[in-house]
């Protein structure tokens, strides 16, 4: 658990990875937009949801940030993002 | 390849199609603009208003069930089923609930302004039967609720009010036939108080703890100040009934406390949500939500000030349209302009790349135009009540309705990109 952002994170070779799952709505979406605000933040991020995260999409638009399903299954989703040129 | 509006709209995402909720805000605009229409026409009898049937009874109708109910019942076949984590059994039922309310609402408030009884009663029972399928819908996604206890237990009070006071309109409404209630004004009092806070304000109170940290991105709200929300309105609805049908005032003015008390928990709960802000500007819909939230409160005010007899002009019609006007439809409208882009642009999501932007999808111009019309009016209607002149209420029900098809195009136009083909 960071202090700025609910859920947990951490640094691996192919970059920061966020994991959000059990938490209860718009917990998810908060964390998600807290790490790509941090200064220098451009992805790849890899974030681990137990939802779609159908309203963060907008948000991520908004902040021109591109998102790709790795996993999407009923209870378990991956995105990758990664911020627009 | 999947669509892009059939990979996000499978049940398993908890989105339904777009056509589902955007049916009920359409609707709600369309509501909106007839509602100011014949409140115009009724500014005259307005400040008398005391119940029965005529277009002030009309208008307050074409307002609640046609602007705030249908606004609310969209809006919750779209969102409770994210708090709840458990999609809507079936998409029909929530299509069915709206052909049944749309005719009932138009056929109910025509037969309200002539005076019809047929109509009245045949757009009662429309009303009814498409109310009762939107509660068995949301009490059956309530019942497989996984997570958020207290907006769940929000719901399940809003649906208990939305029985009562359905069940009170249509006896309120078969009396003015055969005249058999002695107690009809009475009845009439809890049913609009059941009504707006009761269905409405558990719905407004219970998606506020989702929806408002959601729009101004902030951490999910603490349970205990929700649930003591859920009580003290519980307490003040069950005790304002009890109080008004056995003419019992010492339970009147309990329930008035017990009310404040849970609109100071509420806001309580939206300012600390509105601190830990991440968004930099909240815009236009914050400003009419943030207005609502001061209306909330004077519209209690406004009740004690009725209970105990003050010396307002007009005070129980003043009461109940700052209570409709001011405070719910305020925030209904702030909610509505801030939800509808959004739903459009998670619509027009696909599988990955960006969504159309946000601003890409609302219209300021109308929206300003429709914030400024909107309290310009308000201002107006209290002015004439207060004043008892009818010319102040006109003028305020023109610039009402100017402010609704200012909404309504915003509404079309969101409709409208959504439609244009990717």
């Amino acid at each position: 658990m960071s202090d700025g952002a609910p859920g947990s994170h951490w640094l691996a070779e192919d970059g920061l990875h966020v994991d959000t799952r059990g938490l209860g709505p718009p917990d998810p979406m908060i964390a998600v937009l807290w790490h790509i605000g941090q200064p220098g933040q451009r992805g790849p991020v890899t974030v681990y949801l137990d939802r779609n995260p159908i309203y963060l999409l907008p948000e991520l638009a908004e902040r021109g940030w591109h998102y790709e399903y790795a996993v999407r299954e009923t209870d378990y989703v991956r995105l990758i993002l990664k911020a627009t040129e | 390849m999947n669509s892009a509006g059939s990979f996000l709209g499978g049940a398993k995402d908890r989105l339904l199609p777009a056509s589902i909720p955007f049916r009920f805000f359409l609707s709600a605009s369309l509501f909106h603009v007839l509602a100011w229409t014949v409140l115009f026409f009724a500014a005259d009898e307005v400040a008398r208003f005391r119940g029965g049937p005529g277009l002030t009874l009309a208008a307050i109708h074409l307002a609640t069930l046609g602007v705030l109910a249908m606004t609310a019942i969209g809006a919750s076949y779209q969102l409770l089923p994210v708090v709840t984590r458990r999609p809507l059994a079936r998409d029909w039922p929530a299509r069915l609930s709206f052909w049944l309310i749309l005719p009932g609402v138009a056929l109910m408030t025509y037969g309200m302004a002539e005076s019809a009884l047929t109509s009245m009663k045949t757009g009662a029972v429309l009303l009814g039967f498409g109310l009762a399928v939107f509660a068995v819908l949301t009490a059956d996604n309530l019942r497989r609720a996984g997570s958020f206890p207290v907006v769940s237990a929000h719901g399940w009070l809003a649906l208990v009010s939305l029985v009562a006071f359905v069940a009170l309109g249509v006896l309120l409404i078969w009396d003015l036939e055969s005249g058999f209630l002695n107690n009809h004004l009475s009845l009439a009092v809890v049913h609009m108080v059941l009504a707006s806070f009761g269905f409405m304000g558990f719905l407004v109170l219970g998606l506020s703890l989702v929806l408002i940290p959601m729009f101004v991105l902030s951490r999910s709200l603490p349970d205990k100040p929700g649930w003591a929300q859920l009580s003290l309105t519980a307490m003040a609805l069950a005790g304002h009934s009890c109080g008004i049908l056995l003419g019992n005032m010492p339970l009147v003015w309990i329930a008035l406390a017990a009310g404040l008390g849970a609109a100071g928990c509420y806001l309580w709960l939206m300012r600390k949500s509105l601190n830990s802000s991440m968004r930099k500007r909240l815009g236009l819909p914050f400003i009419l939500i943030r207005a609502s939230w001061g209306f909330l409160f004077l519209c209690l005010l406004l009740g004690g000030a009725v209970a105990g007899g003050a010396d307002i002009p007009n005070a129980p019609v003043l009461t109940g349209f700052i209570l409709l006007v001011g405070w719910l439809l305020t925030f209904l409208l702030g909610v509505l302009q801030r939800i509808m882009p959004f739903l459009a642009s998670m619509h027009a999501a696909g599988k990955s790349g960006l969504p159309p932007l946000l601003s890409e999808l609302t219209a300021e111009g109308p929206l300003k135009v429709h914030a400024i019309c909107h309290f310009a009016a308000l201002a107006a209607c209290v002015g004439g009540l207060l004043l008892n002149l009818t010319l102040l209420l006109q003028i305020g029900a023109i610039l009402g309705l100017i402010g609704a098809i200012a909404f309504a195009v915003f509404a079309v136009n969101v409709v409208l990109k959504l439609k244009r083909p990717k």
